[in-house]
């Protein structure tokens, strides 16, 4: 690595602070971060300052709307803000840059935020750095776990994808052709009505721990993508089936062919995240062999799941010198110390936006972005 | 351009300084309205009032307009409000 990062210092300043915001879906984020100067390595990491998050949650069986999780964001912004600049010990003097979530993700709540993340700048004279979500992922979770150059597997409620870095792009080499893994997750959860407290991916993992009997359900890979509409809707279905209201026809009882014993919802949720993570691995190894790596990095919100992470683990054990890095859910679920990492790094290269240029965009692919921070 | 917007209503708000009403403008002036040929907003400042002018083909275009517009301006006086003239300030 030999791209000059200081060239944009403030004289007489051995470091950089940046706010960062983040609000593209129903998590509500703002993180301080701190550089110093030189470049990033074991011995010159990145300082964490603060990490404040407020989720908005909504009641089982419901999903989050965007206007009413715009709504969400625009109430608690400027608190959320506050109490990160408290959490950080933070003058607004102190910050070289603000930091906010540009795209992709739903466009009510990005707007929300990036209304604060303008005002602010102009009221303190901060330029901004507008900041691709999935780059502040992948870039975060490089830092907190040292993995130099793996192959990044983002898996979260909005974005599945299979990433590989080359000539100063994240490359895409895998990803969903239809929904989301973590969608898939959510919408199974809001079948069976699992609580979206804490997160309903998180719940569905707890009920998994307790399934015991693999139903059958599709096994979709196309080459080194995924399409998941077809196992939820099918997982769905049996569900309804099973625990459906309507009780004019009785409901259908299916049963475990090797034991007898009735399959219950623990067991569907079992099922789906097997058959779901399976999936990941087989793309994840795929890439992994054209890229001639050994490295796993797993981020987004569906990667703090264990199951996934121990799975994972299995495939890499059997690599040469294979290894996994995984973060825990402060940073694999959306936060704004992500946002203030990558576009800290972005404005250290001297990558800034001008108020004309902040304009938040739903549709943002993560291999549009130029890693200019990286020449290997 | 040929369409006709007949429908019209101006804001005005007043702000504490003429720098405060200039900042609200610039901050709501970026974002593009999607769908040009139904409705078309203008911001504009003088001295300490933001004026907001929308026009539209019907008061209903009009209606949604202005309350997403007047939620964008809540959450920009709250920032002024816990933050301008307090970039020395360290927070408690």
């Amino acid at each position: 690595m030999t791209v000059d990062l200081d060239q944009y210092a403030k004289p007489g300043k051995g470091y950089y602070l940046a706010l960062g915001l983040e609000g593209s879906a129903n998590k509500l984020g703002v993180g301080i971060i701190k550089h110093h100067l030189g470049q990033l390595s074991s011995t010159n990491r990145a300082e964490v300052l603060s990490n404040v998050r407020d989720t908005y949650i909504t009641p089982p069986g419901e999903g989050f709307l965007p206007r009413d999780t715009a709504r969400h964001h625009r109430n608690w912004v400027v608190r959320i803000i506050k109490k990160a600049l408290v959490e950080g010990n933070v003058r607004g003097t102190d910050l070289d840059c603000i930091c906010f979530t540009q795209g992709p993700g739903m466009g009510a709540p990005l707007q929300s935020v990036v209304i604060a993340a303008r005002t602010l700048s102009q009221l303190w004279n901060l330029p901004l750095v507008g900041v691709n979500h999935c780059i502040g992922h992948i870039e975060m979770g490089r830092e907190i776990t040292g993995a130099h150059n793996p192959v990044v597997l983002y898996v979260s409620g909005g974005n599945t994808q299979v990433i590989a870095y080359s000539d100063q792009r994240y490359r895409i080499f895998g990803e969903t052709l239809d929904i989301a893994i973590g969608n898939c997750l959510d919408r199974f959860a809001r079948t069976l009505m699992i609580p979206n407290e804490p997160a309903p991916g998180y719940n569905i993992e707890q009920m998994a721990k307790k399934g015991k009997h693999l139903v059958s359900l599709p096994y979709t890979v196309k080459g080194m993508d995924l399409s998941m509409s077809g196992i939820l809707a099918n997982i769905d279905q049996i569900a309804k089936d099973l625990f459906g209201k309507a009780k004019q026809v009785k409901n259908k009882q299916l049963i475990d062919e090797e034991t007898g014993e009735p399959i219950t919802s623990e067991d569907l949720c079992f099922s789906l995240q097997e058959v779901l993570f399976s999936m990941l691995v087989e793309i994840t190894e795929r890439a992994l062999a054209h890229v001639n790596s050994n490295q796993v990095l797993i981020v987004g919100g569906v990667g703090s799941n264990e199951r996934l992470q121990e799975m994972m683990k299995l495939m890499i054990q059997d690599r040469k010198n294979g290894q996994i890095y995984a973060t825990d859910e402060r940073f694999c679920i959306d936060n704004g110390i992500m946002i203030a990492h990558a576009g800290l790094l972005s404005y250290r290269t001297g990558q800034t936006n001008d108020l004309w240029n902040t304009v938040c965009t739903q549709r943002f692919r993560t291999d549009e972005v130029f890693i200019k921070w990286r020449d290997d | 351009m040929a369409t006709s917007l007949p429908y019209t209503l101006n804001l005005s708000i007043p702000f504490e300084s003429a720098r405060q009403a200039e900042i609200a403008c610039k901050t709501l002036s970026p974002d593009p309205i999607l769908k040009v040929n139904e409705l078309n907003v203008k911001y504009s400042h003088d001295s300490n009032t933001l004026t907001c002018a929308f026009s539209g083909v019907s008061d209903r275009v009009i209606r949604v307009a202005v309350s997403n517009v007047i939620d964008n301006i809540k959450t920009i006086i709250e920032c002024m409000d816990e933050f301008d003239g307090k970039e020395d300030e360290l927070f408690q």
